[in-house]
């Protein structure tokens, strides 16, 4: 009886959070695992992982709380389904070797804004980032979370998601500016 | 200035994003102006900034998926009464949520059913904006960029919706910028500011002046238990939604409409 109370408040809460968020989910998903069938099954799995977790829990955050959801299911699924692919894990020396300053060595800030308007260009450009910086950049400028969720949904102190942020728009910009 | 540069980029960041602090934000302002580096920097930050989010759109969830999430927590057994339940009102919590999981159904469907039943175009466009702040608020996400910092909400809207917003900044008068959002009216992405008092939220949502909801004056009118004002001026129309009682409701959209006429003469 009690179980059945908890599982009908969770179907509630659920039906409230989740579905105004699932374009959110799946454009995150998609831009974490770069495919579009499995951005699919993830957002399923974090589904099923925040109806199961409703029943315990209110949230006051729903929006961070369940791209947070979406960001684990994506890297479980990665390292289940694509081990090799994951750098979760490695790849803090790509991110040292990135440069996060901007416009310093542009001897043509027009022609850098023109190029932005490429938007298959910088597409390719988020694509290419480190994971960590890529889903910074995501949680922020597609999904539109603050500095705090953001550090919340990935765990990471919250000058790590500064310099992060700061390190992605950097390097788009960097690399937009270097094939022309 | 002897800054260090990572600091600086932060900063930068930082106050792209709406993430300082007012006096943080006021002393940046002042550097701005001071800085034709710094300006120039950050507009070339924007300017990034806004092409990523025109190069990696929100995408919309694929039917099927959104289908199968629905059913993942069904509402009883779905059955013709679903209509009838949702036309009882918007306030009572059931219905909010069988909306939203009808949202995610098809929205079309749902837009559909709603035009069929209102009566008059006028009263379509308030429905619609009241379901939208409604269902933005449960959500728990008012607007869909959430910054205190016109310079951020209005090249955001300027990207993605056609009427131009020229957003006021009330927060002297006790209505602060929360964010900025975008509605669908008839079919036309209208650019909506979100403002702030207390606890309470205000959309307002700007049409261009023929659109089929826009209305010359008048007071304030209840929709679904949501106050809705609305007014119009030289360029355009605006719908004002707001869970705020009907005084200070009114008050907003004196401030509002008290600011709006000076704006040419602004700073920036």
């Amino acid at each position: 009886m009690t179980n059945s109370g908890a599982a009908s408040i969770a179907a509630e809460r659920f039906r409230a959070i989740v579905p105004p968020l699932l374009d959110d989910a799946y454009t995150l998903a998609k831009w974490l695992c770069r495919n579009p069938a499995d951005a699919e099954d993830i957002v399923q799995e974090a589904a099923i992982r925040a109806l199961k977790a409703l029943e315990t829990t209110s949230v006051d955050r729903p929006k961070a709380w369940f791209l947070a959801i979406v960001r684990n299911a994506a890297i479980t699924w990665m390292m289940r389904n694509r081990p090799k692919d994951v750098a979760y894990a490695g790849d803090a020396a790509d991110l040292d070797a990135l440069d996060p300053r901007l416009g310093e060595a542009a001897p043509d800030p027009e022609a850098a804004l023109i190029a932005l308007e490429d938007g298959e260009r910088l597409r390719q450009a988020i694509v290419a980032l480190p994971a960590p910086l890529r889903e910074t950049l995501v949680l922020r400028d597609v999904n539109g979370l603050s500095y705090r969720d953001i550090a919340d949904a990935t765990g990471a102190p919250i000058g790590t998601v500064m310099s992060r942020l700061a390190r992605a728009r950097g390097a788009l910009a960097k690399m937009l500016k270097a094939e022309p | 200035m002897t800054e260090n540069p990572d600091d600086r980029m932060l900063r930068l960041n930082a106050a792209l994003d709406g993430e300082l602090d007012t006096m943080s934000a006021l002393e940046f302002e002042r550097e701005l102006d001071a800085d034709p580096a710094l300006a120039a920097d950050y507009r070339r930050l924007g300017a990034l900034r806004q092409a990523i989010r025109r190069a990696a759109p929100l995408e919309a969830a694929p039917p099927a998926l959104a289908d199968r999430i629905a059913a993942l927590a069904p509402l009883y057994a779905p059955s013709a009464s679903v209509i009838q339940v949702r036309r009882s009102g918007w306030t009572a919590t059931r219905p909010l949520a069988l909306a939203a999981s009808m949202a995610a159904i098809g929205f079309a469907l749902g837009a559909g059913l709603m035009s069929l039943r209102t009566q008059s175009a006028a009263e379509s466009v308030a429905q619609t904006l009241v379901s939208d702040f409604a269902q933005a608020e449960i959500a728990g996400q008012p607007f869909d960029v959430a910054s205190s910092d016109r310079h951020t909400v209005k090249p955001w809207l300027g990207g993605r919706t056609t009427v131009s917003a020229d957003i006021v900044d009330l927060a002297s008068q006790g209505f602060p910028l929360a964010g900025g959002r975008v509605a669908v009216v008839d079919k036309i992405p209208a650019p909506t500011l979100v403002y702030r008092h207390n606890e309470h939220l205000v959309a307002v949502t700007e049409l261009p002046p023929d659109a089929k909801g826009a209305r010359a004056g008048g007071g304030i009118e209840t929709v679904d238990g949501y106050h809705v004002a609305r007014w119009s001026d030289a360029n355009l129309a605006y719908v004002a939604v707001s869970d705020m009682d009907e005084k200070t409701l009114a008050e907003f959209v004196a401030a509002f409409r008290e600011a709006r006429k000076p704006a040419a003469e602004e700073r920036r």
